[in-house]
Order: structure tokens, then sequence, then C-alpha cells
């Protein structure tokens, strides 16, 4: 399927789809919550006092907007086309998940909820949230996979720090997936005084949307610097992606604009075809998890799958289902980068730059290196530098054969 | 009249409606098919049999473990499938129920009703399926004349409740409390309350589940339902490698509601 006209893309639809995707899978006890909380985001969407209060936390709390940077030296190194970076690794805690951490905490407050909950893989989202609970003295509580906690202990110490109780999570593949089972049988215990606060563009609808929206500010910020800085939009756009959400935030708003290619860089691990990766849009098939119709990394009894990668951030089976619907359509290129080119990048900018991106963001590096010199000079690439390093100093460290 | 219709139509005679839960495969196929024929033996009415997943979101730890129990042995759909067979060739009456998450029954496609139909199974609960995703769901399985078996919460509203009534059948599992399998539940009134709403909507029969793991709480469920669901118990006894308990257990259940 080949899209043809963009001019009327408005999704989600009334049920919550993107095309077939996406939709409100859960359990019956969920149900309500979620269409409150529907209600109540489609009151806040249009209520000028609600999002005049999200800007000002974007500006004031946050940091925004974040500068548009021009990689000089690293452009030279590739020879080709023009390389700058959406610096979202310089938001308030380091990555782009606070962007939405700010307005859904407020949903919260809206809707009267003392007790906010959230998944996390890399500890980023877990620390954006616990974040903005100290911000506006809510409950926390984090779930976080047992693996992940060992390989993002400075994030967990964060959290605490922050005043979040941080839960260790020990069934399943012990990674971001397994949180997010844990944090779902929270929500429906404690549904009532509770908000769930999901981390990226996927779950039960209307997630994807919220989610979605609260991060586009990264796309419109964008749009507005390139007109200026270089007097047209990008011509390409890279993200990474493993929920989706930098991507989908800094995607969002060029949809329509189809001179601008699109490129979402999933997680390879070692690679597509070895079977160990967490690149469902590459390689999975269409089944429900988490709420969500979309592309899975699942057996053929629907058994899903574990994954593999070197950033936690993007170890998970399943995409946000409004990328499902993007690939289909064939507005946004879906690739992959393996650990290894991830972390060859990771040193790259580090050392022409002086920025020490995530290892999630390193995906979406590892993509323009490789394609970069091949453009010409005139041509001009954003990627959305969707977080800082510093939390993966020690898996870095390992890779590369060190102790600290 | 369909096998689920015959066991809710002693209701004539009174009598209470035992229904057992436990997974397929746990803790491998061979006991599972005991321990299924001993449950008939002792009194279970309907068996619910789960469909083990790698991601059972609804479950508390207990069953969870059974979940992976299962996985471990690498249980496939067709082995449950095979299951149910087994147990319909020596037993021609009782209900079979399978239980489980969306993603397991959509692997199998448009096959889905016929192979239900073919192993003999009478209906299906989906956990993560709720009314609104269901519709071409439903359709297909009442082309087999296998039921849907809707779950009904404390979070359902009436107006909601209305509606889902309009496309169910087999019997309704009202989820005795806001939370996981084997939670505590703690509020019986509240739960008498919804049960004699949704009766007073429905001719359906009514079941209550979760959280229910003795004989008195059974007891005091199925005074105001049709019948109760154990699950978690009976599941503990597999795991503590107890499962010749599991007879008593039920007989005592059994005893307690009728």
């Amino acid at each position: 399927m080949k899209y043809k006209n963009l001019n009327n893309y408005a999704f989600p639809d009334k049920e919550g789809r993107f095309g077939e995707f996406g939709g409100k899978y859960v359990s019956e006890t969920l149900i309500t919550a979620l269409e409150e909380l529907e209600k109540v985001y489609a009151k806040v969407k249009k209520d000028k006092s609600f999002q005049e209060e999200v800007i000002k936390d974007l500006n004031d709390f946050v940091g925004r907007p974040s500068p548009l940077y021009f990689a000089e030296r690293w452009t030279k190194k590739l020879g080709g086309a023009k390389i700058y970076l959406k610096r979202e690794d310089l938001n308030h805690t380091g990555a782009h998940k606070i962007n939405n951490t700010v307005g859904q905490v407020l949903l919260a407050k809206k809707m009267g909820k003392k007790r906010v909950i959230a998944e996390t893989g890399a500890g980023q989202h877990g620390v954006a949230t616990a974040t903005v609970a100290a911000r506006h003295g809510l409950e926390c509580i984090i779930f976080m996979g047992e693996e992940d906690i060992e390989r993002q202990a400075l994030n967990v110490y964060r959290m605490k720090l922050l005043g979040a109780e941080v839960c260790s999570v020990d069934s399943g593949t012990k990674t971001l997936k397994d949180a997010m089972n844990e944090a779902m049988r929270d929500w429906v215990t404690n549904v009532e005084d509770t908000h769930y606060i999901i981390g990226s563009v996927a779950g039960p609808h209307p997630y994807p949307e919220i989610v979605r929206d609260f991060n586009s500010i990264v796309g419109k910020e964008l749009k507005i610097q390139s007109k200026k800085e270089f007097g047209k939009y990008p011509d390409i756009i890279v993200a990474c992606v493993g929920g989706g959400s930098n991507a989908m935030g800094i995607f969002h708003p060029f949809i329509k604009e189809t001179k601008t290619k699109l490129v979402g860089v999933e997680a390879g691990g070692s690679g597509v075809k070895s079977g160990k990766h967490a690149a469902p849009l590459s390689d999975g098939k269409v089944g429900v998890l988490h709420g969500m119709k979309t592309y899975l990394m699942q057996d053929k009894n629907g058994q899903i799958l574990s994954t593999h990668s070197v950033s936690a951030g993007l170890d998970y089976p399943g995409v946000g289902p409004e990328h499902a619907y993007l690939r289909d359509i064939g507005r946004v290129e879906y690739q992959s980068a393996t650990d290894q080119q991830a972390l060859k990048s990771f040193h790259d900018l580090t050392k022409t730059e002086g920025i020490m991106p995530a290892l999630e963001t390193s995906h979406a590096l590892a993509y323009v290196n490789k394609i970069a010199p091949k453009l010409s000079k005139s041509k001009i690439i954003v990627i959305n530098l969707s977080g800082r390093g510093d939390k993966d100093m020690f898996t870095v460290a390992k890779e590369d054969g060190m102790t600290l | 009249m369909t096998r689920l219709e015959k066991v809710f139509n002693q209701k004539e005679t009174k009598n209470k409606v035992l229904v057992t839960y436990t997974v397929a495969g746990d803790p491998n196929l061979g006991s599972s098919k005991k321990i299924l024929n001993d449950l008939i033996a002792s009194g279970a009415d309907i068996l619910e049999i789960g469909v083990p997943f790698s991601d059972p979101m609804s479950e508390g730890p207990v069953i969870q473990k059974a979940h992976e129990r299962a996985l471990k042995k690498n249980i496939q759909f067709k082995d449950i499938l095979n299951l149910c067979k087994q147990i319909r060739i020596e037993n021609k009456n009782v209900p079979i129920v399978l239980m489980g998450y969306m993603n397991s029954f959509l692997a199998l496609k448009n096959k889905l009703a016929k192979e239900l139909n073919q192993a003999g199974v009478d209906g299906v609960i989906v956990v993560d399926l709720p009314y609104d995703e269901s519709k071409s769901f439903f359709n297909n399985l009442k082309k087999e004349n296998i039921d849907l078996i809707r779950l009904i919460s404390p979070t359902t509203d009436s107006k909601r409740l209305k509606r889902m009534l309009a496309s169910s059948s087999g019997y309704l599992y009202y989820v005795s409390l806001k939370g996981i399998t084997g939670a505590e539940l703690k509020n019986f009134n509240e739960v008498k309350n919804k049960v004699k709403k949704i009766k007073s909507l429905t001719n359906l029969p009514v079941v209550v589940g979760f959280g229910i793991k003795d004989a008195p709480t059974a007891k005091k469920m199925a005074s105001f339902s049709d019948g109760i669901v154990v699950g978690t118990k009976i599941i503990d006894f597999i795991e503590k490698k107890s499962t010749p308990k599991i007879s008593n257990f039920t007989k005592s259940l059994k005893k307690a509601i009728n």
C-alpha cells in the first residue's frame, strides 16, 4: 500500500485506530479509566489555559525550545549532506521523555489523581515521571525490569532521590515489556486514584495520541527553526524507534510535508537476520499486546519473543500503532542499525562534536553515518538527538572491555 | 441446547455451578489432563482452561508462574486443542471454555472457530478483548456455535452493560474486584449488589470469579449468583506439588455452594 494524499491525515479515528492498528485491547476494568482519559484529554486539547500551562512548564522547567545544532565537524568528516541535531539531550533530565510527562502529570491532576505510575526501560521515562511527580507532590511508583535495573543503576538512583519507589520486575524477560505488564497490573488494581503515565506512543487508545501530541513540540519547533536556518524544511529527518515516541514527536508535524523524507531506525541488535534484535517493523508480524494492535516480534503461536538490544530503551518487542500505519502506507521508511554500528556512532559523535548521545539515539546516528556520505552537500539531514549518553557509561565501558 | 445451557439449566434444581480454572500444560500436558479429569470427578461443572501466554497481564503471581511453567514445556495451541479433544472423548457433557489473551487466538487466524469446534470447545474468554473490539471476533465464533463469554467488572456502568448484554451468550463472568487474579476480595456487598443488578437486566447466568479461595467465600458468592470460579487456589496446589489435595478441595467447594 502506498499513500496517495495525506492532506486529510487525521488519526487516530473515533475508534482509536490508525488504519487497522491501535485500538483498546485491555481488560474490562480499565475501559472506564481509558474513556475518562479520552474525555478529559479531548477537553484540555482545546483548553487554552491548559495548553498555556504546558507551554510554561516546557519553557521554564524543561528549558525549551531545544536548539537546532549544525554538526559541522561530523558533516565534514562524512563529506556529504549537512547534518543538524535537534538537541533534546539538552532538556531537563536529559531526554525527550520529559515533554510527555510534563503534559501527562497536568492531565493526572486535572482528573484528580493522587498517584502516578510508569514503566521504564532505560530509566529515562522513569526519571522524567519521578521528576514531574516531585514537582507536583504526587506519589510515584516506577516499574522496571530486573535486568534493566542492573544496566541502568544511575537512573535507578536518580528516581529514588526524586522520591519515587522503584519496583523491580522479575517476571518474563525482566525488561521493558514485563515492566509494562506489571504497571498494567498495578493500574487495574488502583485505577480509581492512579494515573498511568505511559512513556511511549504505545498502549491502548488514547495513549498513542496523547504521547504523540505532547512530544510533537519537537517537530513544531523544528519547522520554525529549519525555515529560519535554511529557508526550507529538512530533506530528511531521522530518529530512532523503540516504542517510537521521539520519532513520532519529530515526524508528526511533517507527515503532510511529503517533500521531507522521514526515516525511523530500529534496534538491529546482532543483526535482523540473526533473530536477536528489537526491530518489529523490519521483522515482525501483526498482533495484539499491551492494549494495541501493531507489529510485534512473536512466534507462530503468538508468544511474544524476547528481544535484544544494547540499548535498554529500544529493547521492546512492539512499536506504536501509528508507526505501524505509517510503515504500511509508505510515508515513513524504517531501517535498522546493529549494536556495533550504534556503539561506533556513539564514539564518533562524542569525539567529533563533543556531544555524548544516548545509545538509543546512536542507532539514528548510525543510519546517517551510512547515508550522509552518499548525498550531495546541498541536502539537509536533521537527527532527533533524543537523549544524552551519561546513563550508558557502564554499558559502553563494558562493551569496550573496561570496568569503572 | 448447548452444553453450557444444559449445565445452567440445572438451576431448576437450584444447583450452583462450580467453574475451575487451570492452565493447559501446567505442570505438563499429561498431568494437566489428569488434573482436569480429577476436577470433573470431584464436582467441577465447567472447565476453564487457560491458554498459556508470554505476557499474562491480568494474572497475579500464582497464575503468572503457571503460564511460565507451561511455556517452559513448550505448549503449543495444537497441544491445547488435543487436550480438549481427549477430555471430550471421555466426557461428552462437561463444557470446556478456553481462557486466554487475544494474541494467542489471533495466531490461529480464520481457522480458529472451526478448530475450537472440532476440539469440542464450548466457549472462549479473551481477557484483553473488551466488548468494543470484539464484534468480528464474536461473529466468527458464533458461526461455529462457540460462545464468547463476557467479563463484567466493578467499573462497568449500566449503559455499557446493556450494550454488552445485547451480544452475550453462554454465561457472564463477573470479576469480583478491581485487580488481578488471586487478589484479596474484600467487599462482598458491593459484589452482591452488582450481580443483582446484572441479573435484573438479563436471563443469562452470572458466575463470580477472582479472589475466591475457600469454601466459606465460595458459599457467600454462590448465594446470590449462579456459580463461582476458582483458579488461583487450585494452581497453588500445583505449584506446591500437592495436586492430590485438589480433589478434596474441589469437593469442599462443591458442597459449600449447594
